[in-house]
């Protein structure tokens, strides 16, 4: 009996190592090397680095100098304002003050003009130092302060200081649209504006539905290249800007506009209602061919209405009549479009020529240009005086102000993006990163470690930098390689060979773990 | 090949029609010509010559779209057609501009351009965006770069080297829809709302026997010096009515395009439109309305009879017509100095070949070059080439063969052959079939492989059934009375179909099912053998509750 035992435990001993030998095979080297040949490709991403990014937490820096007759008066603006924005977390501002010297209270007390008086200021302040903006006494104004074109504020005395305060937030430092511009929603100047880019496309398109009844002279490339160039001069520190005119013939539309009757030469007009507009950007999507561009493209379009249905005046939701001369209206990221109606005494006669007026329409377009780009209205503040712009260029704080938007606006937005990427890779398992997309990550990851030290603000061209490694990861078209490959093509090779085989092999798990610890394998038999 | 001279008498033409400031001009021409017996030949012309003086990036008729993707890839010439059908030389004659069937595309690039390549790659991309064709698809395994048969019709400085700028490539199988008549139209000035584009009704031009649409570009010259050069946009549409499919002989605008002519395009110097009569001598036909002009060409010892139309943009409705008068007597064809045929040889998958038959019915020698352009998976050899079946003939001026390189380079040979007057040529070349990997296969390998056109560039002595422009003219009323020496002209032969071995694509997956199956069912009694013990059951043991509803079973079976 006890050799029989022995052969049938030796024999018993051969079948688990047998059996053993199968799970090694199947479950130890086959499952691992499915899982591997059928991965997908992806480079190892700092996923800790980008998920500790805080959106929330940037903020932007600045210098404020503030520029007093006596001590006193500077103590006392300089308090007041560190009071108003100590609590900012979106802004931290450098103040310094400084009682004038006696040639520049000279210059203050002598010259009468504003502007001026800012001209002879600029050989002592070095108003071109961008980011740096200086509040200057200035006495017996017309009103507390007084704000112009240059980065330099003008004040009266020390009861302006609630004004100063409020000016700097509303409008120099737009905290309001700087908070907007890193929130997760956008606000309202942010839904409005381009999203950031390094470059951008201005489109003219002039709209000419009936060519054989009227003739219209304009020079849009002349109209384009001085005024919305000399605009975009100006913020060519922010971006580039390419300008292009064309012209769109036998583009008609049709407004469904309401005859009105007036007294007036024509004696009537076309009210046109203001949801109705929308769809003239739809037909002139179809023709305007800005797909061709390689950079997003800002629309204008004028149209020029054909003399049987001018005038056109557009009607407010409320039915409320435009009060302004000119017809236009603006789209948020899309572009800004001028209505113009020849005049009825163009109309009348029997060649018609029509020439609309390059000034008042390229003023139209460049005000939609500033909105499109980010600069906003300024509201009125009580008490303070706003210089109105004689130029179309911007002013030179509206554009510290932009680049102070765009930069937060860049950082948070680069690191929501890498952060949503970091999710999207979590949830689908079926997109590639090669090492094209994982090098762009990488480098916008180091490009926002490096500007986010502690107490520094964003870095205007690091940001720029780091928003457009993390655009090209996000949009590479390498991450929809294997999008479409559903998981079941996966298993559809291997189920055939491993489901058959794994049936068997999985059920003896139970008795070779049994034997390996030593309990007895068949019951019913040993008795 | 540029004759500025002759081109300032164009631009004499031209400075009379200008008629607003912004410089460019626009015409519109339209071109009918009866084939007998069965078929009409229709070709709209329109051409838009951009004053360049400004910049690329301020338009006025020109398309924007079109001129920016020039710029952008500096692109000196460019001609893209998209055809579906077969131009029948030998029974049609010339059109005024021949096309290959499918896509076809090649460019020159400015001599600044260093990366042709990369560029090339890049326009064809965004040209695949812009009319909706598949031209995504050239790659550098379908592109060569002609030596001899393509030379630039525009105004290109002299360069030794311009055959390095120049890239080619043809998808035979692309197929012409609507999607790529509307971008095309969105080109034109007037799109399609008025002027002869207005006739260009989707649901009739796709009902022709051959129809190719076209976009070509170049730079002419602006000056007499040729300093200034501005740009010329060139589309066109070629349209071959079948009697048979529109029913009867007499056509008319209305039957032709499905509605009449809405006056001509108000931004157009000139919309006209002529009617080739030459044919009213053996089939007499009647055109309504009364042309306003009949002019009669002389050109290169044929004349031709042209009706001329002249529309008005504040023309209503008009249709012009034709009406046959009797239809007994047969047609001879007079056939043309030079045509083509091209087919497959052989049998079986292993080897073929391709024959291209060049017949010069003229009565002195006609130089030609004919340029073949084969696959990588259809490998030509040079050392199987035979002119008439012998392997060196005296026809052969001048040889240029580049061997192709699996999956990255086509095969490429050009020929200058002088054909003997009145003979006919046969070009034979052998090829092997090739393997694909099986995700090489297009979707419906079954259908069969399309090799793309040869280009036969020749220089006729006569003008026998041409029809094309001179060389620097840009429209079609320059063509008439332009006696020349010699007239040149690029065609295109037929593509031919080949038919790879082509496998069941359904075999992998039947395969890998089958084996695993097989390798299951050897699997399970091994792993059985392998890790069971056979145990002799006691008999009268006591029966399990899982054994007793087996045995039930059992029974019942029984």
């Amino acid at each position: 009996m006890g050799s029989e035992n022995n052969i049938s435990n030796a024999d018993e001993s051969n079948r688990m190592w047998a059996s053993a030998s199968f799970v090694g095979v199947l479950i130890i080297i086959g499952m691992p090397l499915w899982w591997k040949t059928t991965e997908v490709y992806r480079v190892s991403l700092p996923y800790e680095k980008i998920s500790s990014f805080k959106p929330l937490s940037h903020f932007v820096t600045t210098e404020l100098k503030v520029l007093a007759n006596d001590d006193a008066t500077a103590s006392k603006i300089v308090s007041e304002i560190q009071k108003a924005f100590a609590e900012s977390d979106i802004i931290k501002i450098k103040i310094e003050k400084t009682v004038m010297s006696e040639r520049q209270q000279h210059i203050l007390r002598s010259v009468v003009d504003m502007e001026k008086a800012v001209e002879e200021l600029a050989s002592t302040l070095d108003l071109d130092q961008e980011n740096i903006f200086h509040v200057v006494q200035k006495k017996s104004l017309s009103h507390n302060i007084w704000v112009g074109n240059e980065r330099i504020m003008f004040f009266d005395d020390e009861k302006a200081s609630e004004t100063i305060v409020k000016a700097l937030d509303g409008w120099i430092y737009q905290t309001s649209v700087l908070r907007g511009s890193r929130s997760d929603t956008p606000d309202q100047a942010r839904s409005t504006r381009f999203p950031p880019e390094s470059a951008y496309h201005i489109t003219l398109s002039i709209v000419h539905p009936r060519p054989d009844t009227m003739k219209v002279v304009w020079n849009a490339a002349e109209a384009v290249e001085d005024y919305i160039g000399s605009f975009v001069d100006e913020l060519s520190s922010l971006h580039n800007f390419t300008l292009k005119s064309q012209w769109l013939h036998l583009l008609d539309f049709d407004f469904q506009a309401r005859e009105v009757k007036e007294v007036s030469e024509w004696g009537r007009h076309f009210a046109v209602r203001q949801d109705r507009l929308s769809l003239l950007l739809t037909r002139l999507e179809e023709r305007a061919a800005t797909h061709v561009s390689e950079l997003s493209t800002i629309n204008l379009a004028l149209y020029i209405v054909p003399c049987d249905k001018a005038p056109i005046i557009i009607y407010d939701n409320e039915g409320r009549k435009n009060p302004l001369s000119i017809q236009a209206f603006m789209s948020p990221k899309w572009g800004g479009v001028v209505i113009a109606s020849p005049p009825a005494e163009q109309c009348s006669q029997q060649v018609r020529e029509f020439e609309p007026s390059v000034g008042q329409i390229m003023g139209a377009f460049v005000s939609h240009l500033r909105e499109l780009l980010g600069i906003t209205k300024k509201d009125a503040i009580e008490g303070a005086h706003l210089e109105p712009s004689r130029s179309v260029s911007p002013r030179r704080w509206e554009v510290d102000a932009l680049l102070r938007i765009r930069t937060l606006e860049q950082v948070t937005s680069a690191e929501r993006t890498l952060q949503s990427l970091a999710q999207l890779l979590e949830e689908i398992s079926n997109i590639v990163i090669n090492d094209e997309v994982g090098a762009s990550i990488a480098a916008a990851v180091s490009e926002l470690e490096a500007g986010a030290g502690e107490g520094a603000g964003a870095d205007a061209a690091r940001a720029g930098r780091a928003h457009a490694h993390a655009q090209r990861a996000f949009t590479h078209p390498g991450l929809l390689a294997l999008l479409y490959f559903p998981d079941d093509q996966k298993y559809a090779i291997y189920i055939p060979l491993f489901l058959p085989i794994m049936f068997p092999v999985v059920l003896s798990l139970r008795i070779l773990l049994l034997w390996f610890m030593g309990k007895p394998v068949h019951k019913e038999k040993t008795d | 090949m540029f004759n500025s001279k002759n081109f300032l008498f164009f631009i004499a033409v031209f400075i009379e029609t200008i008629f607003n400031a912004n410089g460019d001009l626009f015409n519109e021409e339209l071109f009918i010509k009866p084939l007998p017996p069965a078929h009409l030949y229709t070709y709209f012309q329109f051409t838009t010559l951009v004053n360049d003086n400004l910049s690329s990036e301020h338009t006025y008729l020109a398309p924007r779209s079109l001129v920016e993707v020039l710029t952008r890839f500096q692109v000196d010439e460019l001609h893209f057609t998209l055809t579906e059908g077969q131009w029948r030389h030998n029974h049609w004659g010339y059109p005024v501009l021949d096309a290959a069937p499918g896509a076809e595309l090649y460019a020159w690039f400015s001599s600044d351009v260093e990366n042709v390549d990369t560029q090339w790659k890049k326009l064809s991309s965004t040209l695949a965006g812009l009319f909706c064709a598949s031209l995504n698809f050239i790659e550098d395994f379908n592109t060569i770069t002609p030596q001899m048969a393509l030379q630039p019709t525009g105004a290109i400085p002299q360069n030794p080297n311009i055959t390095s700028q120049l890239r080619y490539a043809s998808l035979p199988r692309e197929i012409v829809c609507t999607e790529n008549l509307t971008p095309w139209k969105k080109l034109l000035p007037c799109e399609s709302s008025r002027g002869l584009s207005a006739l260009l009704n989707s649901r009739m031009i796709h009902n022709t026997n051959y129809h190719s649409i076209g976009v070509h570009t170049r730079k002419v010259c602006s000056s007499s010096d040729c300093s200034v050069v501005s740009l010329e946009i060139k589309q066109t549409v070629a349209l071959v009515y079948d009697s048979k499919i529109i029913r009867t002989t007499d056509w008319s605008f209305t039957k032709l395009f499905g509605q009449g002519l809405p006056g001509g395009c108000p931004l157009a110097s000139s919309s006209k439109v002529y009617v080739d009569i030459t044919t009213n001598d053996t089939q007499p036909f009647l055109l309504s309305p009364e042309p306003e002009k009949v002019l009669l060409s002389q050109r290169g010892g044929s004349e031709t009879k042209l009706a001329l139309y002249t529309i008005k943009p504040e023309n209503k409705m008009t249709t012009i017509g034709a009406k046959y008068i009797s239809k007994k007597d047969l047609v001879l064809m007079k056939l043309p100095p030079l045509y083509f045929n091209r087919y497959v040889l052989g049998y079986g998958k292993e080897f073929g070949g391709i024959v291209t038959e060049l017949t010069n019915t003229f009565w002195s020698s006609i130089d030609v070059v004919v340029l073949q352009n084969a696959p990588w998976w259809l490998p030509i050899q040079l050392s199987s080439l035979r002119i008439n079946g012998e392997a060196s003939s005296e026809m052969v001026l001048a040889r240029h063969y580049s061997p192709g390189r699996s999956r990255q380079k086509p095969y490429h040979l050009e020929l200058l052959l002088r054909l003997p007057p009145k003979s006919a040529t046969k070009i034979t070349i052998d090829f092997e079939f090739v393997f694909l990997k099986w995700q090489e296969y297009p979707p419906d390998a079954n259908h069969g492989f399309y090799v793309g056109s040869a280009i036969i560039t020749a220089n006729l002595p006569t003008a026998r059934n041409y029809t094309s422009l001179p060389g620097t003219a840009s429209l079609f009323e320059s063509s008439i009375n332009a006696s020349k020496p010699w007239y040149p002209a690029v065609f295109r032969t037929n593509g031919v179909m080949v038919s790879l071995p082509t496998p069941d694509f359904s075999m992998p997956y039947n395969v890998i099912c089958l084996a695993c199956t097989v390798v299951a069912l050897a699997f399970g009694p091994l792993h059985n053998i392998c890790t069971k013990e056979l145990v002799l059951k006691v008999v009268g043991s006591s029966v399990t509750l899982k054994q007793k509803i087996i045995n039930l079973f059992k029974k019942k079976k029984e």
